[in-house]
This record gives C-alpha cells, structure tokens and sequence, in this order.
C-alpha cells in the first residue's frame, strides 16, 4: 500500500507506542488508509467500530478493495462475522459479550464519540490488544473523557490540524468572517428573549456558581421560569439561525459563485428548509430517504446539482464529492463541527483554493462561538512534511 | 422507551416511587386525547406543538409530558405525498441547478412537465418529510384508562431500561420468562423459595465483572410477560441521574389491564383434554398447570403439571407430556429430575411418536398413550405406584425448590 509521508509517520507512531493509540487527522486526509495500512501491517484478526450505516458501507468498500477475503458486517439488518468484520457502535455493543474474545485488533473510527457513556462497555468487553482510535476532532486534554479514552485506545500517539496539511495535502483556503446586522425586530425579539434567559441564568448561578449549563437545563425544566427561560433561549437561537441579513449575504454568494459546488451548512433542519424553499436547492437531511439523500451525492458529484443544503448530515460519516465553497449560515455543534465542515470542501485538486463563509451575528451569542470555532482550525504542530 | 429526563418518578430513601397514572388523572387524559384528535388530518408538526402546549385541564407536567410523549408514539402519521414528493424534488432541483431562471418560472417549468400548479408544487416539494404528514386516526380509539395503562407500562419498561439487574419471584409462567430472557441472550438463575413461587436472577454476561446499563432494553422487555403471571413481585437496581436506587413492581400495580376471568392457557389440546379428565375423576388432587421451575445442574426443567394430594400434601408427583421422543431422550430427562432429587416424575408418552426403538429407561413410570391422555391411567399410578413413595424429607426441600 501506497501511503502518503504523514500516512507513514501516523503509522509508525502507533507502532511505536505499541500498538495502542489514537491517531488524529483532518478529514479527507486518509484516515481510513491508515486503518487499512495497520490491517496489512499487523494482519490480526480485526474489528472495525464505525459509527453510522453510511460509514459502514464506506469501511466495507474500502475494506473490499484491498482485502480478498470475505469481511463480515454487522448491523444496517446484517450479521456476518468474519476474521475482518466492520460494525456499528450499536451492533457492536450488542453482541460484543458474544464476539470480543475474537479479534485482536480494534479499529474504532471517530473515536471522540467513546470516553464518557455505555458505548465504552463495547471496547471493554473486547480482549483485542492491538487498538487504533481515529478522529479528526480529538476531545480537548482536560476533558474527563480524555483519560478515559487513552485507558481504552491509547494516547494520542499523532495528531495533524487542517492548517498543518492545507496547501500540499489538502487544498489551501481562506476563511472569510462575515459579520452581520439584525434589523430593529430581529434586534428586539433577540434582546428579549435574552434576557428572559440571562435572568433566569443569573439566578440560577447565584444559587450555585460552579454550574454548567447542562445543571442549568437539567434543574429548568422543573419549574415555570426555567421552562420559559429555555424556550427564550431556544427562540433567541431559532432566531438567529436565518436572519434577514443572513438570506441577503447567501443570496449573494449563491450568485457570486454561480459556477462552483457549493455546500451551506444551517444550524437546524427547518433552516435548511427554508433556503431549499427560497433557493431551490436540495437539502440533505435526516428527514430525508437514504437513497435519495445518495442519489443526490451523485448527481452533485456529477455536477448536475451545483449546491447542496444540510444542517448536521454532512457533519460526519459521509463521503461528500468535491466542492470549493462552504457557507456556514449556523451551527449547533461548537468547533467540533466546524472543523468536520472545513473538512469537507478540502478535497486536494490542482490549482484549488477552497473559500469557508462564516456568516456571524453581531452583538450575539455567535460571535463567541465563531472564535471558538476558527480556533480550532490552528495548526497543531509545525508543519514539515 | 422513555427518555431519563421524561420519567416521572420520585426517590423515597433508596428506592424509586414511579408516579402512574391513576384514575384521577383521567380528567386530563381525556382533554389531552381530545386535543391530539383535532389534528387529525392536520401535518404531525402541527400535533407536536400541540402536545407540548398547556391542557384546559390542569395536569401534573411530568405525568402531562410522559402520555404526550407516549401519545405522540401512538400516531402514524400518514404519507399520502411520498412519491409526488420524491418528483418533485428530482425535477425542481435539476431544473434550478441550471441556473438560467429565477425559483419562480423553475417552478412554473417543472409544474408545467408535471401537470400540476406552481404553488401544489411548491407545496408538494416537502410533503413527505415526518413534520408534514398528516395525523391520521387511531385505528383502535384511546380511552384515558388505556391511556393510563400503556402510559404506565412505558414508565415501568423506561425504568428498567436503567437496570443493571432484575429479581423476580413469580408465581406461575416462569417458563414464559425464562423463555425471553433466554432470546434475550440474559443469564437467568433460579433460586429456591417456599411455596409455589420460583425466584430468578435476570442479567447478562458482562453483569458478572461490573454494574452495567447494557441488558437495560432486554430487561424491561420482560416486563409484559409478567402480565400473564398470576403473581409477581420484580426488583430492580436501577440508575437514575447517577444514583443507583431500588425499584419494586408488584402485581396489582397499574401497568396492564385488568385480568379477564384468568383462563389457563395450555400448549396443547392434549394437555388442555387432560386436565379438564383429571379434575373430574379425581377430586382429591389438585392439578396445578406450569408449576414452580427445577434448577438441575446447569438447566432449568419445566414441568407441565404438578400433582398434588389435598389431604396429605406431601403426596405431589410432577407430570410431563411428552411429543415426539426416544428412549435416550426419557433416560436423559429422567435424569436430571433425578439430579434435582425429585423421584416422583410420570412420564406420558404418545405410542404413536416414538422416533427410534430402544428399551424404556429402567424406573421410569411411563403412562402410554393415543391421542389422549388417560386419566385414569394417571391416577392409578399416584394410587398404585405412589402411595407408599411420599418423598423423603430431605426431598420435600429439592420439590419445592
């Protein structure tokens, strides 16, 4: 197998910390030629966790393409157990007490999902001592789960950002801020029901000052106010999902990139909606079939379709044809998200330069969240490759 | 299942006190099932708002919020759009991709080729999604009562979906228990208690190295099968908001219907002809269906009958029909009641599904039959055979275990 110079360092570090680790690279970058690379490398028996029948399929072609072997599958309402199997998270606890005593390789694709629930019973019902985690978006540090997870992988054993491998790896981009007005009645709708949260927020942190906003939302729902200061909370956020301004802006980049593929990424589905509505462009989401939401890959893979819209299908565990341009209309994920998104249009091809719109509120929760955001496109280590 | 966060309960010391539903709450019930029946033929987003709005009725939210939720489960939501839908999508966003017209003459195009207005295909484009459909009917009415009830049962399943183990003594249809538990994939153990009840241990593998949450969904599927049990009592370790509490379900609770005149159930014809016979001609047994079951060694043995003397109770003999069998079969069988140290076991065997030849295993009391088994014959072996056989007191213990 061909690998690439960072595809072959991540490989050799895992080696290296026998065996066991979690390699954290960008997506599109070949995460799951690693994966295949330890399977040629160790030939252990293996078993893939992947989390999404999307992904399954994906692992399982790819897998094919390799391996001449049969490779079982369990989960989407199949049950094959071979010496390489891909499984769901889902199927894979079910019937791990049953399998884990026979594989003694694990490969758990987007491994940030394990650290802090049941899932984790997955990993310690298998006796597998080989162990590979691959991410993108690796839990900070500090995290609690973070020690949990280097318990049941490894450490991270190597880790690129997307600024490390833009340019030579992945295609260079730019990101570009656009920083929006609400009109006078979005304004005061916005404040309002703020405040109606912040009240109720202020007296809650009052009473207990180390709370999370977790805590908060837990003990709201028991009382009137915490009732009503989540739905203000809800509503502020629904509010800024598509505002006047927002529509505006995207009506204008549509135009201006009327020659590109073009993906908008909206922070709920009935955003995602509404631009399908106003823009007739096919939205991809949860609501929508499989086989459509495939069909309509390829149709924008084959440029028959010039834009897609989606609020969280795209996030993750989807193998999105090349686009050079991502609006960012909202988000609900934080920076992991936003990271999966950049990810997303940053297919390599030669002479591409990718463009990120980030539509950004002023004077609103976005701001923050915008900050947070880009901050975790910054490079990880120097790049030397 | 039920959501943590939707599961209207309360801690009381270590253990949990589920809030069900209760005649009391009919009132609202009945205000929240007249609300959900205006939207029939409304899209289901419409009935999702509604659920979550106030009652005319005033209503305990964490009771008002768990029946909408489970409401809400009830409704398939009709989809009479989906392949109109599915066009209209295909067509309009390959029309629009063309970039040469603005979204209005591109729906006007593609209405044109599809025979339908520019505003039915705007409408149409969405039809299909889950918040468009339109509510239909129930197909079976919604009392409150029943309400109240799948209401419960929902709580009770959501509550043991959070178990790390169950113990349930039961009285009668342990087999049935054992039977799902087993489809599960859960390890059932059986321990010995007095009297007619049978006491199991349900779990799973992974159970026996930590406390886990896995086995939750199996666990709580067991909980119907209690519904055909004359009388249990079911206790949980559950983990709630991060605490881990008791939690008692006894038979009586309100989570299924009212009993209808309990009438035994019977895998056969046969056994069903049988203990009609044996109730007429021998009134001085009882002839108890299913009883308790027998631990043997690693197995569980369910016999179909226990006999039992009125007068002198210590004169009870288990029966067993058996279909089709073979010589090694009964040897087999006879051996693990005998491992179990219960001698008193007949065996009724049909002489028309022997499939294979062979002596009868020594000792065995074998009652032949024909398509029907012989009363009689029975009673004449309790008579005969067993008179002078009452089991010995250390026995007594391993036949009621």
């Amino acid at each position: 197998m061909e690998l690439r110079p960072y595809q072959d360092a991540a490989l050799c570090a895992w080696e290296l910390a026998g065996r066991r680790g979690v390699v954290v690279l960008p997506t599109g970058s070949g995460k799951t030629r690693v994966a295949l690379a330890v399977m040629a490398r160790t030939r252990l028996r293996t078993l893939c966790l992947v989390p999404t029948r999307v992904l399954l399929d994906q692992w399982l072609r790819e897998i094919g393409r390799l391996y001449p072997g049969a490779v079982g599958c369990l989960g989407d309402g199949v049950h094959t157990v071979a010496p390489v199997t891909v499984a769901t998270f889902e199927s894979g606890l079910r019937h791990m007490d049953r399998l884990g005593n026979r594989f003694d390789l694990l490969i758990v694709d987007e491994v940030h999902h394990f650290g802090g629930g049941q899932r984790d019973e997955a990993m310690e019902m298998s006796i597998a001592s080989a162990r590979l985690g691959l991410t993108a978006t690796p839990v900070r540090p500090d995290h609690p789960s973070a020690r949990r997870l280097a318990e049941l992988v490894g450490p991270t054993v190597f880790e690129l950002a997307v600024a490390d491998l833009a340019g030579r790896f992945l295609a260079s981009f730019d990101l570009i801020a656009l920083h929006l007005d609400l009109s006078e009645t979005e304004r005061k709708a916005y404040s309002e029901r703020v405040s109606i949260y912040r009240e109720a927020m202020a007296q809650f942190r009052r009473q207990v000052p180390e709370a999370s906003w977790e805590d908060f939302a837990r003990i709201a729902v028991r009382t009137d106010q915490g009732r009503r200061a989540l739905l203000a909370f809800r509503q502020a956020r629904a509010l800024l999902g598509f505002t006047e301004a927002k529509r505006k802006a995207l009506g204008s980049l549509l135009v201006r990139h009327a020659d590109a593929r073009l993906l908008v990424f909206t922070a709920d589905n009935q955003t995602a909606y509404a631009i399908s509505r106003e823009h007739l462009i096919m939205p991809l989401t949860c609501d929508i079939g499989r086989h459509e939401r495939e069909e309509a890959l390829t149709r924008f893979r084959e440029g028959a379709l010039r834009a897609l819209v989606s609020a969280r299908v795209l996030n993750e565990g989807m193998d999105v044809p090349d686009a050079g341009v991502a609006v960012v209309v909202g988000g609900s994920q934080g920076e992991r998200e936003h990271v999966q998104r950049v990810g997303r249009i940053l297919r390599p091809r030669p002479g591409k330069r990718a463009v990120i719109y980030e539509l950004i509120t002023r004077g609103t929760m976005e701001v923050r969240q915008a900050r947070r955001r880009r901050e975790a496109l910054a490079p990880r280590v120097s790049p030397c490759l | 299942m039920l959501p943590e966060s939707l599961l209207a309960c309360s801690p009381l010391g270590d253990e949990i006190s589920p809030h069900f539903l209760r005649e009391s709450d009919h009132v609202w019930l009945r205000a929240l099932i007249e609300a959900c029946d205006r939207c029939i033929g409304r899209p289901q987003r419409e009935l999702a708002e509604r659920l979550r709005q106030p009652l005319v009725s005033p209503a305990p939210e964490g009771k008002r919020r768990m029946a909408a939720h489970v409401l809400s489960r009830l409704w398939f939501p009709k989809n009479t759009a989906g392949g109109l839908a599915r066009r209209a999508r295909a067509a309009v966003f390959l029309e629009s991709a063309k970039g040469e017209a603005p979204p209005g003459e591109v729906l006007a195009i593609v209405g044109g080729r599809l025979g339908i207005s520019p505003e039915d295909l705007a409408r149409a484009l969405f039809a299909d999604l889950p918040g468009e459909r339109l509510v239909a009917p129930l197909p079976d009415a919604q009392s409150p009562g029943e309400l109240a009830l799948r209401v419960n049962l929902a709580l009770a399943q959501g509550l043991l979906f959070r178990a790390t183990s169950v113990r349930i003594e039961v009285v009668g249809n342990a087999r049935a228990l054992v039977r799902q538990a087993k489809l599960r994939g859960l390890l059932c153990a059986i321990a010995a208690r007095p009297g007619q009840a049978s006491a199991l241990e349900v779990s799973g593998p992974l159970a026996l190295f930590r406390r886990t949450l896995l086995y939750g969904r199996a666990l709580a599927n067991l909980i119907p099968i209690l519904a055909t049990c004359p009388r249990f009592e079911l206790r949980a370790e559950c983990v709630l908001r991060g605490k881990s509490r008791q939690l008692r379900l006894v038979s009586g609770d309100p989570i299924f219907p009212a009993p209808v005149a309990s009438r035994t159930s019977y895998d056969s014809r046969i056994e069903e002809r049988f203990a009609s016979d044996f109730g007429l001609i021998a009134p001085d047994w009882d002839i108890v269906r299913e009883p308790q079951a027998v631990a043997s060694g690693a197995s569980l043995l369910f016999p179909d009958f226990l006999l039992q003397h009125r007068l002198d109770p210590s004169r009870r003999w288990l029966l067993e029909i058996v279909g089709f069998w073979t010589p090694d079969y009964l040897a087999r069988k006879m051996a693990a009641y005998r491992a179990a140290r219960i001698p008193n076991l007949i065996f009724c065997v049909d002489e028309l599904r022997s499939c294979a030849r062979g002596d009868l295993p020594a000792g065995a009391r074998i009652v032949r039959f024909r398509r029907r088994v012989r009363a009689g014959d029975v009673l004449a072996v309790l008579e005969d055979g067993g008179a002078g056989e009452a089991p010995r007191s250390s026995e007594k213990g391993a036949l009621e275990a």
